[in-house]
């Protein structure tokens, strides 16, 4: 057998290794790679992704008509909220003047379509076609229009790769919404993720909604993650409240992060 | 000749993208066909493929689905190893031959990422996934194999023309 295939396999191999003990300066190569490929990707998928949604869309116009009337129920029950919470909002407004509270820096976010989606359960992340120039962070929180659905763990020029909550290197700081007990979100590659160290004797329900606790200067506070629907032996475990397999728009939120958090790197001379 | 690699080039790349843009039908989004290992299959059992070039591609692949680099690239070049050493035995028999063949190496190449993975990570990946996965690759084989077919087919005229 001829020696150059055995040499290449042993290559992939050794590069397998480097890259688990993280000794690789792959970082800057990967960025131009994503970079390169991001306007290709975003162009192809486009198409697809509007035939394939609209295939799964044509429903009878019976279910049209059942969604019609559940939406516009919805939406009355919305407006009513809306009136509420603009009342306290005003209220919100005077109470802080009266306190004189330092205001929260406001919070803005940049929308992307995903345009890659490698599936499957070994790898959870999606690409987005916005990155640096975007102003977005490694760290960033990523969300759908319901809640978190991940992280910005790389970013190039014009594209920026999302580790998604279900993923095994995926670990939140959240906190359950009614108890206000604070444990660690982590995803397991399947599609529901595991509460770690959670404090003993912590009376778990299922239905309890489970949000970011800010904790750790990573993310923003109190965005929703989930909801518990098992709690048993083996754990408890979280639906994640938006559909992660079938992501299509989401929102990156530009805060302004401390990379040596992020990079785990705490010498005086970090980049 | 710019023609042939031009053809390759763009065949590669339509499967690159296959493997990589969104799928949204509902669980359908787990279990991708391997749609890279069908072509390094096929193209090697008919004629010899470039080792480099599939390596090369490999760590593309790597590259774009966020694999630990070299994985895909270990996968396709022991898909590729096995396959030379039988062509002799695959080129002479029936496409359900081929078929079957191309299931088994499916089946090695996802049972070998598993492991990898589970390794790579130390906890036990679910393999519902992969089964899936293997299962899917194998029944859209001979959907795949048509237009790579076509491929070889246009290099071999190209090839008959030159001087």
């Amino acid at each position: 057998m001829r020696a150059t295939p055995i040499i290449l396999v042993l290559l992939s191999l050794a590069l397998m290794v480097l890259h688990k003990a993280d000794t690789l300066p792959v970082e800057r190569f990967r960025a131009a790679m994503m970079d390169a490929m991001s306007p290709v990707l975003t162009a192809v998928s486009a198409p697809v992704t509007a035939v394939v949604d609209n295939i799964g869309g044509m429903a009878s116009s019976r279910d049209l008509k059942a969604e019609n009337i559940r939406l516009e129920e919805e939406n009355g029950r919305l407006q009513k909220w809306y009136e509420a919470a603009l009342k306290l909002q005003a209220e919100n407004q005077s109470f802080r003047e009266l306190l004189n509270v330092k205001a929260d820096p406001t919070i803005t976010f940049v929308t992307a379509r995903v345009i890659s989606d490698a599936g499957g359960s070994f790898v959870k992340s999606v690409l987005l076609p916005v990155g640096a120039r975007d102003r977005v962070q490694k760290g960033n929180a990523v969300m759908s229009g319901h809640g978190l659905v991940g992280r910005v763990m790389e970013v190039g020029q014009t594209s920026s790769r999302v580790l998604l909550v279900t993923d095994l290197n995926s670990h939140i700081p959240v906190i359950l919404q009614n108890t206000r007990t604070k444990a660690i979100l982590a995803g397991k590659n399947q599609d529901l993720m595991k509460l770690e160290r959670l404090p003993p004797d912590s009376g778990m329900t299922v239905g309890t909604r489970v949000m970011t606790s800010g904790d750790g200067g990573q993310l923003p506070a109190d965005l929703p993650v989930g909801t518990i629907v098992s709690v048993g032996a083996d754990g408890v475990w979280v639906k994640p409240i938006s559909d992660i397999d079938t992501l299509s728009y989401v929102q990156v939120i530009n805060a302004d992060i401390d990379q040596t958090l992020v990079n785990g790197d705490i010498s005086p001379a970090a980049k | 000749m710019i023609g042939q690699w031009g053809l390759v080039l763009l065949a590669v790349l339509v499967l690159l993208l296959l493997s990589a843009i969104p799928l949204h039908i509902v669980h359908l989004a787990e279990i991708r066909p391997m749609f890279m290992l069908m072509a390094v299959y096929y193209w090697t059992m008919l004629r010899p493929t470039p080792v480099v070039g599939v390596f090369l591609l490999g760590l593309l692949l790597d590259n774009i689905l966020d694999y630990p680099l070299g994985m895909n690239a270990f996968v396709l070049l022991l898909a590729q190893i096995l396959t030379t050493h039988n062509r002799k035995f695959l080129l002479g028999q029936s496409f359900l031959v081929t078929w079957a063949g191309f299931a088994v190496v499916a089946l090695g190449a996802g049972v070998l990422e598993w492991l990898l993975f589970s390794l790579f990570n130390f906890t036990v990946i679910a393999i519902k996934s992969m089964v899936l996965s293997v299962i899917l690759s194998a029944v859209l084989f001979p959907v795949v194999v048509l237009p790579l077919a076509a491929v070889n087919r246009a290099l071999l005229g190209r090839h008959h023309d030159a001087p």
